[in-house]
């Protein structure tokens, strides 16, 4: 492989599950070293497929894929010794955790003396001390998915895969289990990752493919999602003194004309200094708006932008592809919202 | 030392999914009919019945043979268990091939049987004294334990490749295992008074085959027909794990939900 070349790459993969019945389809994506992708999508969207598909579990029926330089379809043992998998599925031996953190490792040949101190370290980690001498079936959900997590990470990978790893957990043990991935991230690690956390896709990943009804309909940072498909969000301008009638109907029609709804006035004491208009595109308007205040000799007092969240640009996007889909207007092929380019690495 | 991936799973399967309570039912069942049937029987049944032996001594070798389904069930458990519990979906997201994860499944039954058959040897030894075995005869033995456990074996794994219902895989390995051991010469000869329907459907059963094998193994008197009882249980061994690989190959890995 060559240096600084995509560690996982997709091209056009897909993957029917009966003649004509496609759980993904055309999904084209890549992930460089070190980079940490998101899928994210509804129930039934196709990211776990993806990552069976990717980990070799299932042979794709179209496209292709090349991870870690080699062929999905041919990759084999050979590629999977290099992948860490957490599978969405619970699994375990019948043995104590800690028999079961050595025991894997066992498995994937690590060095009796290596796996005791990982063990160790993973127990720390992942916070399973007082479990570590309990069978699997005697802990809690959450205990048991910190469990899997720490289990795969008893042995050395490149590219690891998480499928939805935190469900189930506290925020105190997801926000440790984020953070040491994030470094681990840092160190070189590839991680492609599924939630239905979008909060947490947002805080972990460098990118986010959202798959829906298994097509890839965006693949970017999730600042990019964000601010493409966030849609309209309130801003509230407050100025220093009530604008007269006239003044305020200059704003409504400038604001309108640059594709702003304004909202009536509320009932409140300093309705008559407040402007509240929604927009897609709130950063561009406000120096717009305190150019324009500042010619009309008024002071802005306060000026307030609605935080737009990955989850309001997720249901945007899935909006926008049902839609589309109502509409007849389904392509063939990728994406509608898919921009130019962004099967590549970033 | 880095163990070859096959070994790996084999010490994976002992050391996971066999606890020692497990291990004693599964000898200490075979070894107390031995010792109670074989003792309350003898007293009943005549010599002529069982071939000019005591009842014990048929038993033994019978016994021995039983380990081939002792063998085959671990591994269809084991396998059953770890569909269930989605490890073998986990072992395949790692450094190993089917075929390995099959060959540890069958080096763990023929370990089981052998064992097994050591076991059953140990407890007879008061009761018929040490079997004049030469090499040939325990390799016969051996040969047919490890045939029947492979053939038991795959017919389990086949099973669990399809069912997915736990109730269903229990029920109908307990019903095959039943039906196995009491329609075969495990227990008893197949003799002139033997009703016709019965003797077929005993002679259409490998466990019988195996039971004869071995038992003539212990008497010295291996002839032709135990070369073609070799042959039928090599060739239902074949045709059952041949079914197993199938099923595995075509298996959904996913677990059962």
């Amino acid at each position: 492989m060559e240096p600084g070349a995509p560690v996982l790459q997709t091209l056009d993969l897909g993957y029917a599950y009966a003649p004509g019945k496609f759980a993904v389809r055309h999904l084209s994506v890549g992930l460089g070293r070190g980079e940490v992708l998101g899928l994210l999508g509804r129930n039934g969207a196709g990211k776990t497929t993806t990552v069976r598909l990717l980990t070799t579990l299932l042979p794709p029926t179209e496209g292709t894929a090349v991870v870690l330089g080699q062929d999905i379809r041919t990759g084999g043992r050979e590629l999977r010794s290099r992948l860490g998998v957490v599978l969405q599925s619970e699994s375990l031996d019948f043995v104590t955790v800690e028999r079961n953190l050595t025991l894997y490792a066992f498995l994937w040949g690590v060095p009796r003396e290596v796996a005791k101190s990982r063990a160790e370290e993973m127990i720390e980690l992942f916070e399973l001390g007082p479990a570590r001498r309990r069978k699997p079936w005697a802990l809690s959900g959450g205990e048991r998915r910190r469990f899997q997590v720490a289990r795969e990470l008893m042995h050395d990978m490149e590219i690891l895969f998480l499928d939805e790893p935190t469900v189930g957990l506290d925020a105190i043990a997801r926000r440790r289990i984020l953070r040491y991935l994030r470094e681990r991230a840092r160190g070189g690690l590839s991680i492609v990752f599924t939630t239905h956390i979008l909060h947490e896709a947002d805080t972990l990943c460098d990118r986010i493919a959202v798959l829906h009804l298994g097509r890839l309909i965006a693949l970017d940072s999730a600042e990019q999602l964000k601010r493409q498909h966030g849609g309209a969000r309130e801003v509230s301008v407050t100025f220093d003194h009530p604008l007269s009638a006239a003044l305020r109907a200059e704003l409504v029609a400038e604001l309108a004309r640059r594709g702003a709804a304004v909202l009536p006035p509320e009932p409140s004491a300093d309705a008559a200094g407040r402007v509240v208009f929604q927009a897609t595109t709130a950063e561009e308007l406000l120096p717009w708006v305190t150019r324009w205040s500042q010619e009309r000799g008024l002071g802005v007092d306060r000026l307030s932008v609605e935080a737009v969240t990955l989850e309001s640009a997720f249901l945007g996007m899935i909006e926008q592809t049902d839609e589309a889909s109502a509409d007849g207007d389904r392509g063939a092929s990728a994406s509608p919202s898919l921009p130019e380019g962004t099967g590549g690495t970033s | 030392m880095r163990l070859p991936p096959v070994l790996r799973l084999v010490a994976r399967n002992f050391a996971s999914n066999l606890d020692p309570l497990t291990i004693i039912i599964r000898f200490g069942q075979p070894a107390i009919t031995i010792v109670v049937l074989g003792t309350m029987f003898s007293s009943i049944i005549p010599v002529s019945v069982t071939g000019g032996t005591s009842y014990t001594e048929f038993l033994v070798p019978g016994m021995v043979a039983f380990q081939m389904i002792t063998g085959g069930v671990v591994s269809g458990n084991l396998f059953w268990l770890d569909r269930r519990w989605a490890m073998v979906e986990q072992i395949f997201s790692g450094p190993f091939l089917r075929a390995e994860y099959l060959g540890g499944l069958v080096l763990t039954t023929l370990l089981f049987s052998l064992v097994g058959v050591g076991v059953m040897l140990l407890v007879g030894l008061p009761f018929i004294g040490l079997p004049a075995l030469s090499p040939f005869r325990l390799g016969a033995v051996l040969l047919t334990v490890a045939l029947g456990s492979i053939f038991f074996a795959g017919l389990l794994i086949s099973l669990g490749t399809r069912l997915r219902s736990a109730n269903a895989y229990f029920t109908i390995q307990s019903f095959l295992q039943l039906f196995v051991i009491f329609l075969s010469t495990v227990y008893y000869p197949v003799t002139s008074s033997t009703p016709r329907v019965l003797a077929a459907i005993f002679y259409a059963n490998p466990l019988t085959y195996a039971a004869n094998t071995i038992r003539d193994a212990f008497r010295a008197t291996l002839g032709s027909s135990d070369l073609v009882s070799l042959g039928v249980l090599g060739g239902l061994a074949a045709v059952s794990f041949g079914a197993a690989i199938w099923g595995f190959r075509t298996m959904d890995l996913g677990p059962i939900q």
